[in-house]
């Protein structure tokens, strides 16, 4: 990934917010023990998170980094954070990096954010925290604490100096307005900047131009499966910007509606559920930094393999006709059946219907219903054997 | 200024009896941050030519980092190479 690949290495390798960049070079090089921790605001994309680890790297610091599911609890902030604090860690020089501190929500976060605060005041160790807006009522005691740097969007222009220097290093071209509709497309995030590039470039979709925000997820599964190579596969996936849920719904439902061998399904089916899981981690901690990994294990997916093409429902198209058919049949059949009954069509569908089906299989009840029900209990038969 | 405020462009506090644009449910800011400025060129210093951009449309000139890079050094070969030359000229701090 060109993402990647060009991340910048050094704090002077990124583009934009210099005087940003500045004040925190310059935070670091005078911090000393009760030196105010630094609270970094600005829009998502624009390299808070990346600055905090280069700057890390750069003053050889050894970065804890934490997110504002870390910190939710105080007993949690304690067991992460005390050990480093009284420096009996053995992490060498530590700091402490807190990302998406906006993040923390008031009453459900069991003094999280008062604990954060403590440990604001008397910081022993640098302590950076990112946020995407400063604003709420909830981060005015955390400013009280802090010094606050703001970052700033990129110029646009600036970006596609950044840009062309990217495609000139990937001897890659693209037309003058690509490079526009690629700079206002990603709104100053320069990694969606910098894939949607290089789904341009590598020929994904370039004549719709249609950018990897609108892609469908019927096309993104054909894509993928349709790809030549794990690369085209992979920006396919990182393509499909949407719901998590939606993604591996997408995938499961296409998997199992396609004829492979059980020994293939089988394979696919266990990358399913390990994104599944990983989504329910997601779901029950609320750690969505967790999500990057997400296309990470759906790309193990990928197998060349065009038996494999888009369903919207998990199951065939045959099963699906009979739930709905004999489905609306078995339902009329059990409301006369429960009104002779006197029970509801529910407790004779779950209660009686396999019982009243056995009964007539071996002739010991005749029911008079109308011919339109013998289909159906003829089918319903077959299914008790 | 009748009472102290908090610029909410700048961040920095206008005290009493200085000047400063007030609107209601917005907040306060200094004359000088109320004007809206041009983006200056980091190579050659001069202003970055925001009337006459391509991306005049997309660019929130007040909320963007107010450093940007003119029409004509843009086109220069090795553009950005010349843009981290003079970031880390003006700001020797980042060479740190």
């Amino acid at each position: 990934m060109w993402s990647e690949k060009y991340r910048p290495q050094t704090i002077s390798d990124m583009v934009g917010n210099e005087e940003a960049r500045a004040a925190i070079t310059e935070w670091f090089v005078k911090w000393k023990k009760g030196t105010k921790p630094l609270l970094l605001v600005g829009p998502p994309g624009i390299g808070k998170t990346t600055i905090a680890y280069l700057v890390a790297k750069q003053f050889g610091y050894d970065m804890i980094g934490l997110n504002a599911s870390d910190v939710r609890s105080k007993s949690r902030i304690n067991e992460i954070l005390t050990p480093v604090l009284a420096n009996v860690s053995v992490m060498g020089t530590p700091m402490i990096f807190v990302d998406e501190v906006d993040g923390i929500h008031g009453r459900g976060d069991y003094g999280g954010a008062s604990a954060l605060v403590d440990i604001l005041k008397e910081p022993t160790v640098p302590i950076v925290l990112a946020a995407n807006n400063d604003i709420s009522d909830k981060m005015k005691s955390i400013k009280k604490v802090v010094k606050t740097i703001q970052f700033k969007k990129i110029p646009p222009r600036l970006l596609r100096v950044y840009l062309e220097n990217i495609l000139k290093k990937q001897n890659a071209k693209l037309s003058p307005g690509s490079i526009i509709k690629v700079i206002t497309k990603s709104k100053g995030d320069i990694r969606s900047m910098i894939n949607l590039t290089q789904s341009f470039v590598t020929g994904f979709n370039p004549q719709t131009e249609t950018t990897f925000e609108n892609i469908n997820v019927e096309d993104g599964v054909n894509a993928f499966f349709k790809a030549n190579s794990i690369e085209e596969a992979r920006i396919v996936l990182y393509s499909m910007q949407i719901d998590p849920r939606e993604k591996i719904n997408a995938f499961y439902s296409s998997i199992i509606t396609s004829e492979l061998n059980p020994h293939t399904l089988a394979k696919y089916l266990e990358i399913i559920s390990e994104s599944d899981m990983l989504y329910g981690r997601i779901m029950k901690t609320q750690n969505w930094r967790l999500l990057r990994y997400l296309n990470d294990i759906l790309i193990k997916l990928y197998q060349n393999d065009d038996r494999i093409r888009y369903a919207q429902y998990n199951l065939s198209w045959p099963l699906l006709n009979r739930i709905r058919w004999d489905g609306a049949k078995i339902k009329s059949l059990s409301s006369i059946m429960a009104k002779k009954l006197h029970l509801s069509s529910s407790s004779f569908v779950t209660l009686c219907l396999p019982f009243v089906l056995l009964c007539i299989k071996n002739k010991t009840l005749e029911l008079e219903l109308e011919e339109t029900f013998g289909d159906l209990i003829e089918k319903e038969i077959e299914l008790l054997k | 200024m009748k009472f102290p405020g908090t610029c909410i462009v700048c961040n920095e506090k206008i005290p009493v009896n200085e000047i400063g644009l007030w609107a209601k449910g917005l907040g306060v800011k200094h004359e000088k941050c109320a004007q809206i400025n041009e983006l200056q060129c980091i190579v050659c210093g001069g202003p970055a030519g925001c009337d006459q951009c391509e991306f005049q449309e997309n660019c929130d000139i007040p909320n963007v980092s107010q450093l940007c890079i003119c029409k004509k050094c843009s086109e220069e070969k090795d553009a950005f190479d010349a843009y981290q030359k003079y970031v880390n000229k003006k700001f020797s701090l980042l060479n740190t």
